[in-house]
């Protein structure tokens, strides 16, 4: 008998194991399949689909023969157990079951219309992540290496404007798609498909929140494709990175946001708690990201680390993790945290990095960026037809479509508008309507709307959220081409046309210029952070900069000693410079010849400004050539890249 | 019913239900399915708002908890992250100031440890609240359960199974159960790269050379050592009986599994110095390949002797049928996991080959680890062992579709299963620090560990030496004495005996078992490997082979054909080393596997009988027919890509083969046109250095030949 039992669990765990493995081993199938297809795709330059677009289609495929091909097979968790002992859940269980005690552990709470899907189809059931996955292990890499790939010159150069998108516009486009939705809830109250009091403003707000996180991965892939300018490159890209960082923080404070008494009734106290809650998460795991890079680059600088790219890569590793951990261990969100680690690796650390490192880290990302977004794009597929609790609301969805070009445009348009007024390189009417355009919806509005189904409005937010997504990539992403020679936007800005562009090519003139466009383009708060980025925290963090002897005042004269690496004394700045510059790109091998060029007149303002420090006008034009220095290389490296692909 | 039978089927259970959540994360496992903090949160103030007051407390209450929950598995995370980071600065710094007793792995035993004492002695124990209900409506445990607390629904799933005795101590410190982890997660997250970069980093020409040896060494070393350590721990058992230092039962399968799980060798510690020091490269091949193979054995190992369950009433008596049963559990899993994984790295070398997807690193690379991880995942849905299947699926990557990646993606694939490789070995060792102190059911036997630590040094001595004996009668370069007493010392413990250790520690002779492995890779880890470095100038083994003479055993170990001093020499060495049938099995890889797997080796249509050749004509790749023509500038292509460090050694390669009798030289060009029989048991020997030497021999030695002529 004991032994019979024995078997019996045995073999049961030999099921569970079998089943973890198996579910996996589709994922792995399909992300196969998709990989194939997409190298047909690219080796056939076909541009109509994208890699997160096929593996989407496949998922729907797996999915539609998931649902529909195994039989429905009943698992015993559908039986309920009354307790009346218990009073409340509490997140451990004890159960004694025949002199053996098991622990449950507290999974979720379902709600009671939801109790007999669960009895349906095991497969089904198996499939289903638990959503938290996103948001702990997929999101972080592909949010990581969207931080640690923004493209660093010309994203400064605009830092300002897409400031402004990502945090205005998303601020905007939430509240214009949740007061459209309210809306529509309201009349179809009226027309009496929803029950009245099912829908609050609060969940209307929250559903404008997560759609407001733009994922151009589509768009972007063909902009990097086709080189596209690269101003609306960096605009949107910038956008849709930050946006996503907003939108989750955003999504957290309206999902908190919970009123005394009447919960549709605005309340001064509950919103402005909201809002304190959304500034200081923000502020907090921003705090926590950028320490950590800053910890790494500190770690990279002054050991010796780099002789061993292997420890330097680990390294660099656990850091970025870490920070992701800490802020959750904190109650920040630990993506917005690893967002702002990336930046400010690429901006740092990744200049004490040996060159093997820096392609080791790279590709490291690239790589998990890559098997990250494609499953979950993969599984919004199969979400389709395997999460089992869809509500399929025509006129919510309809009402969806609507409100998010609606506030799209809402979002672009004035912003552009009031963007212009202040900027000297004007973002013109096609960009502004490619940017309309790019609103594509991704993998973080699934994760948002996924990680919490349990109530209706909720479930019929995801199933919007869903279609959404399929739509804009599919549609959007497919229409991006035609759209982009419609709107007549410059493609195919080759290498040296770009480095004629560039401002620190072989003319001077031209350099000064695009300096001087820089500069007045940025702000004056943006000009101080230059030129204390310059100043201090790139020769603290970094091997480049001016020695930290001549930048800080002289009270601090051993601090700074001890700060300062001893190449920054080496060879008074001039090799320095070049060095560094050539040292912050991967593949400035290849271009270093144009590299050595354009980097000559930095060191030549770098000696004069050596000999009058003070003047501050040429600590300006030195700045924004920072600024910008090194980043020209990057992106030729990136375009290099895509000629390799 | 005996008690030690009734706690087993609840520890079948307890591993039993984790599993496929565990499986489901490849990076992150602590994290899955506990975080619920926004998810709560989210639905708190939705449907708390309009539910009633005190159920939406307890409400909060609970979702506190799981916010409280989720917080703690990231700092004990962020614990292990630490550690992590520590142990690579402070590796750093020992390399730096080339510190070489301590090793990188021992260096995380003692950051584990150290931390371990903290988290036991430094954090009040909390209580948990956890409430124990009798249920009656049930007889057996469910996976997930539903409960109906007052009107609301709410979903629990099965974590484990907890002896009776210890519920109060489960109560005790939440913190240390945090830290704890579930054993699958080394088994399904842990070991899988670590294996794999073993099998992919396996030097090819000195581990093909050495094969007979090594295959001798894991299988029958590993059986051998088994059966005397569990032998030996059986009169140390019975001893413990009669001095009444025993309190539960403890039976002679459970002294065999000690045996297999005690058997798995893991020289990492000095693997690492032999590397550093560049040591007599047949050593290392020996030892490397040895450790390789006996991981896989040991498990299999291991988990048939679990499954030897002998019919009848008594349990534990010797019965035959089961003994066979077991053995043909053994040979059938093995063969298994060894067909899984085989076929999937066929698999790949065929769709790098036929598809022109060298042109996409990035998707080559991620297609190789989706290929490779779906090896594990197949295996274990097949009920094979997973890591088994990945480490020989790593071996036929390493053979064939390495050869047919772009360089790009050569140098991606090795650094992310390095960089995966390193993070997890640490892992695992940083966790066994904190093991001795965090896990909570030790059980202490002094007489029981003086025993193993007796019967280890025993068996190993017992495999070691009279397998030498038996290898040397057959081999032409014998393994010198000093090689035997270096291997004999190199029987170091590590992460695979841990695993399989800590995997069921539900009753009391595995919790022992336990406690001992633990103790035992503290100690060799420690002490053997600091003591490698002195005891390698004691035994006198050659030490700083220079690349010039033989390659360094560098650890990217891909280069394959460096030519060492006396091409011949080593030719006829080997071909005397391999038996026939590693010679059918050369020349059979050679004529047909590479050149239906890879874009190297002779075409198919030439091997092939003419009545296959439509198929021959299909498979075989268009660069082979280059190949025969230009044979020189090709193959002198082949070699700068698949070296990776031949760049560097490129000319002394020249001058060594220039030296070499320039009748090696004719007979392999003879041998690539496939004329006379003779010279293809040349050409076979030739293949036995080094796959990729036979297609670049033609270049190698055709210019000495002019040379010389």
């Amino acid at each position: 008998m004991e032994r019979q039992s024995r078997i019996m669990s045995e073999k049961d765990e030999y099921q569970f194991q079998h089943q973890g493995a198996v579910e996996l081993l589709v994922f792995n199938f399909l992300l196969i399949l998709t990989i194939l297809t997409i190298w047909l795709f690219k080796n056939h330059r076909f541009r109509f689909l994208h890699e997160t677009g096929g593996a989407m289609v496949y998922g729907l495929i797996m999915g539609l023969i998931l649902r529909y091909a195994t039989a429905p097979t009943d698992i015993e968790s559908g039986t309920v157990y009354d307790c009346v002992k218990l009073t409340f859940s509490p997140s451990t269980l004890l159960v004694n079951i025949t002199d053996q005690v098991y622990e449950y552990k507290y999974k979720r709470e379902i709600s009671q219309h939801n109790i007999s899907p669960h009895q349906g189809n095991a497969i089904l059931e198996k499939m289903t992540f638990d959503p938290e996955i996103f948001f702990n292990v997929l999101l972080p890499p592909i949010i990581f290496h969207a931080g640690y790939s923004l493209k660093k010159r010309h994203f400064f150069q605009n830092l300002g404007s897409i400031l402004t998108y990502a945090f205005l516009g998303t601020a905007i486009s939430c509240i214009v798609i949740g007061l459209i939705m309210y809306g529509f809830v309201k009349a179809m109250i009226h027309a009496g498909q929803l029950k009245n009091g099912d829908f609050h403003f609060t969940d209307c707000l929250f559903f404008g929140s997560l759609m407001s996180a733009t994922d151009p991965v589509t768009v972007l892939a063909i902009f990097h494709e086709l080189h596209v300018d690269l101003d609306l490159y960096t605009l949107l890209f910038g956008e849709s990175v930050l946006n996503d960082a907003v939108a989750i923080v955003l999504t957290y404070s309206i999902s908190i946001y919970s009123p005394k008494e009447n919960p549709n009734a605005f309340d001064a106290a509950a919103f402005f708690q909201s809002v304190g809650n959304f500034l200081g998460i923000f502020a907090g795991s921003f705090a926590m990201g950028s320490a950590y890079a800053i910890i790494t680059a500190l770690l990279t600088k002054f050991t010796k680390l780099c002789e061993f790219p292997m420890l330097e890569t680990g390294l660099f590793f656990l850091l970025s993790w870490s920070a992701f951990l800490s802020a959750e261990a904190a109650g920040l969100t630990g993506i917005v945290a690893v967002l702002f680690c990336g930046v400010t690796q690429a901006h740092y650390t990744y200049n004490n990095l040996s060159s093997d490192s820096k392609i080791r880290t790279k590709q490291l990302f690239e790589f998990m960026n890559f098997l990250a977004e494609n499953v979950i794009f993969c599984y919004m597929g199969l979400a389709l037809f395997t999460f089992q609790n869809h509500i399929f609301n025509a006129f919510f969805i309809l009402g969806a479509f609507l409100a998010i070009f609606v506030a799209r445009a809402c979002n672009i348009y004035p912003l552009s508008f009031l963007l212009n007024l202040g900027r000297k390189q004007k973002i013109p009417w096609n960009f502004q309507h490619m940017m309309m355009f790019s609103g594509l919806r991704g993998a973080i509005a699934f994760a948002l709307a996924i990680r919490n189904t349990e109530s209706q409005p909720k479930q019929m937010m995801f199933t919007t959220t869903l279609l959404l997504v399929f739509f804009t990539v599919w549609v959007f992403g497919g229409g991006t081409t035609p759209m982009l020679t419609w709107l007549q936007i410059r493609v195919g800005v080759d290498l040296d046309e770009n480095l004629k562009e560039d401002p620190s090519s072989q003319h001077q003139e031209a350099n000064n210029l695009d300096k001087n466009t820089t500069k007045a383009e940025s702000a004056r708060l943006f000009r101080m952070w230059y030129g204390f980025d310059h100043k201090y925290l790139k020769p603290i963090l970094t091997h480049s900069g001016p020695p930290l002897t001549t930048t800080l005042p002289e009270w601090c004269g051993p601090i700074s000693r001890l700060l300062t690496s001893p190449q920054a004394y080496g060879e008074q700045l001039k090799d320095d410079d070049v060095e560094c510059i050539v040292n912050q790109d991967e593949l400035a091998i290849h271009y270093q010849e144009q590299a050595s060029s354009p980097c000559s007149p930095p060191a030549r303002l770098g000696l004069d400004q050596k000999a009058s420090p003070q003047t501050p006008g040429k600590e300006n034009i030195y700045e924004g050539d920072l600024g910008l220095g090194g980043y020209e290389l990057k992106l030729e490296q990136t375009s290099g890249q895509s000629q390799l692909n | 019913m005996e008690s030690g039978d009734a706690a087993r089927p609840g520890s079948g259970q307890a591993t039993g239900a984790p599993p496929p959540r565990l499986l489901l994360l490849p990076l992150l496992p602590l994290l899955l399915g506990r975080g619920l903090r926004v998810a709560a949160a989210a639905s708190a103030s939705s449907s708390g708002a309009a539910a009633e007051d005190s159920s939406a407390m307890e409400e909060l209450a609970t979702e506190k908890e799981a916010e409280e929950s989720h917080r703690q598995d990231s700092v004990s995370l962020l614990t292990f992250i630490l550690l992590l980071t520590l142990t690579i600065l402070t590796i750093w710094l020992f390399k730096h100031r080339r510190v070489r007793f301590l090793h990188e792995t021992g260096l995380a035993m003692i950051y584990g440890l150290i931390v371990g004492v903290i988290l036991r002695y430094g954090i009040p124990a909390t209580s948990g609240r956890d409430k124990s209900l009798s249920c009656t409506q049930e007889d057996r445990a469910f996976s997930t359960l539903l409960v109906n607390v007052s009107g609301k629904f709410f979903e629990y799933t099965l974590k484990g199974e907890i002896s009776p005795g210890k519920i109060n101590s489960v109560e005790q410190n939440d913190m240390l159960r945090k830290v704890t982890f579930d054993p699958e997660v080394f088994f399904n997250i842990l070991l899988p790269p670590i294996i794999f970069h073993a099998g992919y980093s396996l030097k090819k020409r000195h581990f093909f050379r050495n094969l007979g040896s090594i295959l001798a060494y894991a299988f029958l070393g590993t059986a051998v050592s088994c059966f005397i350590i569990g032998n030996l721990m059986y009169g140390v058992v019975k001893l413990m009986k009669i001095m009444g230092q025993l309190s539960d039962k403890f039976y002679y399968t459970d002294c065999l599994f000690f045996g297999a799980i005690i058997s798995a060798t893991d020289p990492v510690t000095v693997l690492a110095i032999f590397n550093e020091l560049h040591a007599d490269v047949d050593l290392y091949a020996l030892l490397f390949g040895e450790s390789v193979l006996n991981d896989a054995v040991a498990i299999v190992l291991s988990s048939s002797i679990v499954a030897y369950q002998p019919a009848g009433l008594n349990t534990h008596a010797f019965d035959a049928a089961a003994f066979f049963k077991s053995v043909g559990i053994f040979l059938g899993i093995f063969s298994g996991s060894f067909t899984m994984g085989a076929v999937t790295g066929v698999v790949t070398a065929l769709v790098t080959k036929f598809t022109k997807l060298h042109c996409f690193p990035l998707l080559e690379t991620a297609l190789f680890f989706l290929m490779s991880w779906s090896t594990f995942l197949l295996a274990e849905a097949c009920g094979f062992t997973g890591v088994v299947a990945v480490l020989f699926c790593g071996i036929t990557q390493a053979h064939y579709t390495y050869n047919n990646l772009s360089v790009e993606s050569r140098s991606r694939t090795k650094q992310l299963f390095e960089v995966l490789h390193f993070l997890a070995e640490n892992f695992i060792f940083s966790y066994m620090g904190l093991a001795l102190f965090t896990f909570q059911k030790h059980v202490f036997s002094p007489i029981f560990i003086i025993g193993a630590f007796v019967a280890i040094f025993l068996g190993r001595a017992a495999h070691i030496y009279p397998l030498s004996f038996f290898l040397n009668l057959g081999r032409r370069h014998k393994i010198g004495w000093n090689f035997q007493h270096m291997m004999m010392f190199s029987g170091l413990r590590g992460a695979m005996a841990f695993a399989l250790a800590i995997r069921d520690t539900a009753s009391y002779a595995r919790q022992m078992m336990f406690t001992t492995t633990l103790l035992i890779v503290f100690f060799t880890v420690w002490i053997i490997g600091g003591g490698t470095t002195p005891m390698l100038s004691w035994l006198n083994i050659r030490v700083g082979v220079d690349p010039d003479q033989d390659p360094p055993p560098n650890n990217d170990s891909f280069q394959v054909l460096q030519g060492d001093g006396p091409d011949s020499a080593r030719g006829n060495r080997t071909k005397q080393e391999s038996a026939w049938i590693f010679r059918l099995w050369y020349s059979f890889d050679h004529n047909y596997l590479k050149p239906i797997l890879t874009h190297s080796g002779p075409p198919l249509t030439t091997t092939l009988p003419a009545w296959c050749g439509l198929l021959a004509r299909c498979l075989t790749s268009p660069q082979v027919y280059d190949n025969q023509e230009p044979l020189r500038e090709e193959d002198s292509d082949f070699i700068l890509t698949e070296g990776d460090l031949t760049l560097t050694y490129g000319d002394s390669t020249v001058t060594a083969n220039g030296s070499s009798s320039s009748h090696t030289a004719s007979t392999s060009l003879e041998g690539s046109r496939r004329t006379k029989s003779s010279s293809e048991e040349v050409l076979e020997r030739d293949l036995g250095m080094g796959d990729q030497k036979v297609s670049s021999r033609g270049t190698r030695l055709v210019f000495p030949l002019e040379d010389n002529a």
